[in-house]
């Protein structure tokens, strides 16, 4: 049945893929539930669980029963901790009804989960990861990825965010037509941050744009001042999530450096950053900052024609009753579940089988209609969409601003 | 003749309950799914054993309060991070340097040697820099010594966390707060190659067979003359003195030997999670640790081992399932908004003062200390008034 | 604390013992002062002034005022039971947790006034400093009092199992990860220069609290009843008793007034940092623990002059390449190494006992 890769003696059905028992399947979600991304990801399950709604539980003849795990733990909110994420994708593995695994947020824990999932031949898709390396070798990646996450030797993993290089080149095209000659980056030398932050130096150098620094940053830090004051630049790019203690290091710029412009990627586009009275950054600092996240608002698409994304709003709204834009990644919840439940229905009645919606997956993913867009999904399970949405803070809240078109990337 | 047999009879009858219990442990992952959780739990709680078995040797046997020793566990795993990943990518070109892998490991990148190897690279790594941490400490009175080895262990944590940036030519001390991941599976020479994703069963077996190994060490240890210097040390370190034991060199081979436990351990836990993250090198680790040989019992070596598997298992087992349970609904309904595991901390502070206030010899006190307890003997412990004359 | 009524010369060591109390003392001194020599050294030659050392002096000296706060707290504490107040770190955030909590409920914001705000600040030390006394009091009372008799390890893990137990009230009260607080003062804003060295408010604020702070302390302990109640026990518990001074309310004193200076620390942090983060009282803690033990451990002005230090520095090893924030706390947990190693008793205390 499995074709694997490497020497392994006690299999007893086979390690690459394996049909799931029953007409229940299983669906898990693993997302960090404590600190500062509780919000985002109550967002991006609510979002699944709308998808899972409306296609009535059921996909054919086959139920889907819903699992959220935590990957985070009390000492470690905020973020995807290894041990409990190594724990959550096993039990997914255990579990022989799972066919999906949507995680996980961060991609410091996918680089955990994903070589035990891809072993045990479980289709995995991420609402969120943007690190490069998780499915690439291009700038950004460090040397070995993708491949020593994939020890099966094929794909089984796939995103439906554009990855960093897009977003370091969004990051860098709208520096420059802001104006900057100059960047200071700082990163938070995570998977994630570290990461963009070399797409972001790239980019700009092609760009034109000096950089004057690349500053790894240490969470348990008080304060970063003394960084703060070094910096000689027009341009301020914070590089990290907001649960590595970003919203000081943005205060921190801000002081230092009153006339600096400041930019942050999606890592801190969360009410935790935006909002003062949940103890993000102050109006004026936030009033300085501009945000990249690959969602567009709801005008934006529909200006570009995309009626599905109008619908997810209504319907989100309604379900959860919210006045005003739901949380960016709520659209990622949902396009998520929807991708993983589209493809189960796609592979029909092999549903159950692990292998063929793999192969559903990764490779028959094209042309599809969703409330992201129209993508493929390619063959190293990279979505075709490029659009980054610039968004402006206002009173405490991300405001679309425009849709930046990256050059190069 | 007869006498003989009594004591055969005796030194059985004291060996039957643990072989028993052995043998229990070793036949649980038949009962349990490959990829079970409780097993994941079980592999870790072995794994804590045979670090609490390292501190006790320290703080137990010795009585040098040693609040460091996340330090090892950083240093053993910094180990299997060196030498059985692709970090060290360049050094031999593209298929690295390797020895005694398996063919897969073998086509990477970068330094890979056998588990054994490593583990010997852990103790000798450990043990020197067990010696080198105890040195300050030589001339220092019990608190300090607390206070220094903290500093360090907090040292070493800085060095791992910012270990990215410490570079010799293109080769880095440590990957920082991302892991060096992965790391190879096991692999020995009869059974092969392991993989944790399929099958904790032989990673289980492993540590138990490490475990049973690190127990028999440390039982020889305390009945040999280092581990009764040690008690001695512990006990009146002038009447130990005056009694010709060589105090510096007794001290340094406590640490050291406690050192290289932690170091085993730490490279067995680098493997199994199969990634080393400084992220987890804080002082809250030493502090676990240091819980599970007090509430065992300080110098008790069954004690200690029962404390690492409590405390272990109330770490990843008891608590979470707190919340899972009724008790979790009965606190809401009284309104209180929070989870069990959000008080982790609180509980296992809450225990060190229990414990301390109420029992301080723990769970399995060490013979000798229940005979102070209980009989008496030797008590000559300082009290305040004392030790201002 | 230092046994003021013995007289000097029957504790000064003398022949070997002399000399390498003279090396140790003075080594320790280079070792310090080599730090701000170097960098202000290479400061001259890049920017043709010290300036920027200067900036870090200021930063350091209003930083190190904060530390000079917890520090004394720990160092009362061990004047007069020998203890190590692992929790006192904790006690200094549950102040920093406790002035965020007021600011709301006394209605501070950014757009308060100034006379509102100084008003406001005013109650809010008040309250802080109330609350933590009364805080280390009952952790005196239900953790340490019950092992005054065990061995020194008890009270010790004891100690560090209040501070975790601190810590994770902390976790309930604001969560796991940093918040960010009101910046009421505008900490960061510019009050004066001099000689191209900025001043800022906070600055200003560290050294205005903790100056008055301190004296008041001094003047307790040197002048009052209770203060000399205080030095008798911290001499000779036993003779102190025999002498009618209640033993049990006199350390319960010290630790009283150890939580109300990690209060006034705590508001002062709060106001500084703009941030509270359970984890805070842990680093600051070590850093005090430094500190007092830098001075003398025991020793009120060294407490003070180790805060200083080592504010000043935290505050170099900022700013400086090949340093950085990342590097900060092991500069100074080696210094910790270095003095604990070469000179316990620190730089003007007393011959504290070794081994044994």
């Amino acid at each position: 049945m499995g074709i694997v890769a490497c020497g392994e003696e006690e299999e007893e059905g086979g390690g690459g893929g394996g049909t799931a028992e029953g007409t229940s399947l299983t669906i898990y979600s693993s997302l960090p539930l404590q600190g500062t991304s509780k919000e985002q990801s109550e967002a991006v399950i609510n979002g699944e669980k709308l998808a899972l709604k409306q296609a009535g539980n059921k996909v054919g003849k086959y139920t889907i029963k819903y699992e959220s795990l935590d990957d985070s733990t009390a000492q470690n909110p905020g973020t995807a901790d290894e041990a409990q994420t190594a724990d959550n994708a096993r039990q997914a593995v255990q579990d022989k009804s799972t066919i999906f695994y949507l995680g996980e947020f961060n991609s410091g824990g996918t680089k955990i989960s994903l070589p035990i999932l891809n072993k045990a031949g479980i289709p995995q898709i991420s609402p969120s990861n943007t690190a490069v390396g998780l499915t690439t070798d291009e700038p950004g990646a460090d040397p070995g990825e993708p491949d020593k996450y994939y020890p099966a030797g094929t794909r089984t993993y796939a995103r439906i965010v554009p990855k960093d290089t897009i977003q370091g080149a969004a990051l860098a095209t709208t520096m420059q037509e802001d104006g900057c000659k100059t960047v200071h980056i700082f990163n938070d030398k995570t998977t994630y941050g570290a990461g963009l932050a070399r797409n972001v130096e790239g980019s700009a150098k092609e760009l034109g744009l000096e950089v004057t620094g690349n500053d790894g940053t240490d969470k348990n830090a008080p304060n970063y001042r003394s960084l703060a004051q070094g910096i000689d630049a027009d341009c301020f790019v914070g590089s990290g999530v907001t649960g590595e203690n970003y919203i000081q290091a943005f205060k921190d710029v801000a002081a230092a450096q009153p006339d600096i412009k400041l930019y942050g990627p999606d890592g801190v586009a969360e009410a935790a950053f935006t909002d003062p009275k949940k103890g993000g950054v102050p109006n004026a600092i936030g009033a300085r900052t501009k945000v990249t996240v690959a969602t567009l608002s709801p005008e934006e698409f529909a200006k570009q024609g995309i009626t599905e994304a109008e619908k997810f709003f209504t319907d989100f709204k309604a379900e959860y009753s919210i006045t005003g834009q739901p949380d960016p990644y709520a659209i990622y919840g949902y396009e998520t579940m929807k991708l993983a439940l589209d493809t189960l229905e796609a592979a029909g009645d092999k549903a159950n089988d692990r292998k063929a919606v793999v192969d559903q997956l990764i490779n028959k993913t094209k042309g599809r209609k969703s409330v992201l867009g129209t993508y493929d999904i390619d063959e190293n399970g990279d979505t075709t969409l490029t659009d980054y949405g610039l968004y402006t803070i206002k009173d405490g809240e991300l405001t679309f601003d425009k849709v930046i078109k990256a050059k190069g990337g | 003749m007869s006498k003989l047999g009594e004591l055969r009879q005796k030194q059985w009858a004291g060996w039957l309950p643990a072989a028993v219990v052995l043998l229990a442990v070793f036949l649980f992952p038949l009962f349990r799914e490959p990829l079970d959780a409780q097993m994941s739990d079980a592999i870790l709680a072995l794994a804590y054993v045979v670090m609490a078995l390292g501190l006790n040797i320290v703080v137990g046997f010795a009585g040098l309060l040693d609040l460091g020793y996340v330090a090892f566990y950083a240093f053993g795993a910094l180990t299997a991070g060196w030498f059985a990943s692709d970090h060290f990518t360049g050094i031999g070109g593209d298929s690295g340097v390797d020895f005694g892998v398996s063919e897969f490991a073998a086509s990477l990148p970068g330094l890979h040697f056998n588990f054994l190897l490593i583990v010997i690279g852990a103790i000798i790594v450990c043990a020197i820099a067990g010696a080198i941490i105890g040195l300050p400490t030589l001339r220092l009175r019990g608190d300090y010594i607390a206070i220094v080895t903290l500093a360090f262990g907090e040292i070493i944590g800085r060095f791992a966390a910012n270990g990215d940036e410490i570079k010799i030519g293109d080769y880095a001390f440590s990957n920082g707060r991302e892991s060096i991941s992965p790391i190879d599976q096991l692999n020995f020479p009869i059974v092969g190659e392991f993989d944790s994703a399929t099958n904790l069963r032989p990673y289980f077996w492993a540590v138990f067979a490490l475990v049973l190994v690190v127990l028999f060490v440390n039982l020889r240890l305390r009945d040999s003359r280092l581990g009764r210097a040690w008690i001695a040390l512990r006990e009146d370190e002038v009447a130990a003195a005056s009694m010709g034991v060589p105090l510096v060199k007794t001290k340094l081979m406590a640490y050291a030997v406690g050192a290289s436990f932690g170091g085993i351990s730490g490279a067995f836990l680098g493997v199994f999670l199969n990634s080393v993250n400084a992220n987890v090198f804080q002082f809250g680790f030493s502090i676990f640790i240091l819980a599970m040989v007090i509430l065992g019992g300080l110098g008790s070596i069954w004690g200690v081992v029962i404390g690492a598997v409590l405390l272990s298992y109330m770490n990843s087992n008891v608590i979470p399932s707190l919340d899972r349970g009724p008790l979790s609904d009965i606190l809401t309904d009284l309104g209180l908004e929070f989870t069990f595991t959000q008080v982790s901390f609180g509980i296992f502070g809450f225990i060190l003062v229990l414990m301390m206030v109420l029992r301080p010899q723990g769970l399995l006190p060490e013979r000798r200390r229940q005979m102070e307890l209980t009989e008496g003997i030797g008590v000559g412990d300082e009290t305040i008034a004392e030790t201002r004359a | 604390m230092e046994a003021a009524s013995v007289p000097e010369a029957s504790v000064r060591p003398t022949g070997r013992a002399a000399t390498w109390d003279f090396i140790s003392k003075w080594g320790l001194i280079a070792a310090l002062v080599a730090f701000p020599a170097f960098y202000g050294v290479s400061d001259l030659i890049n920017d043709g002034n010290l300036s920027r050392l200067g900036n870090n002096l200021v930063a350091g000296l209003s930083n190190g005022s904060i530390w000079a706060l917890i520090a004394l707290g720990y160092t009362l504490v061990y004047g007069i039971i020998e203890l190590i107040n692992f929790a006192h770190g904790e006690v200094f955030m549950i102040g920093s947790f406790v002035a965020f909590g007021l600011y709301g409920t006394l209605g501070l914001t950014t757009s308060t006034g100034v006379a509102g705000l100084a008003l406001g600040l005013f109650v809010v030390l008040i309250l802080s400093m109330l609350a933590c006394s009364s805080l280390n009091v009952m952790i005196e009372r239900v953790a340490y009092r019950p092992l005054r008799g065990a061995p020194k390890l008890a009270p010790l893990i004891t100690a560090v199992g209040v501070s975790f137990i601190l810590q994770n009230v902390g976790i309930l009260w604001l969560g796991g990860s940093q918040k960010g607080i009101p910046d009421l003062i505008q900490a960061q804003r510019a009050l004066f220069e001099i000689a191209g060295v900025t001043v800022t408010r906070a600055d200003a604020l560290a050294i205005v609290v903790t100056i008055p702070l301190v004296l008041l302390l001094t003047t307790f302990v040197t002048r009052s009843r209770l203060g000399k109640a205080m030095r008798a026990t911290a001499q000779d518990p036993e003779a102190a008793r025999l002498m009618g001074i209640n033993v049990d309310t006199t350390i319960s004193l010290t630790f009283l007034l150890g939580g109300l200076l990690a209060g006034a620390a705590g508001l002062m942090y709060a106001l500084y940092q703009t941030q509270v983060w359970f984890f805070q009282g842990f680093t600051a803690g070590l850093i005090a623990f430094t500190a007092a033990v830098m001075g003398g451990i025991g020793n009120l002005r060294g407490a003070v002059l180790g805060g200083v230090i080592i504010g000043i520095i935290q505050q170099i090893a900022d700013n400086r390449e090949p340093f950085g924030p990342q590097w900060t706390p092991a500069v100074i947990f080696a210094y910790l190494v270095i003095i604990m190693v070469f000179r316990p008793q620190g730089l003007i205390g007393e011959e504290t006992r070794e081994a044994g």
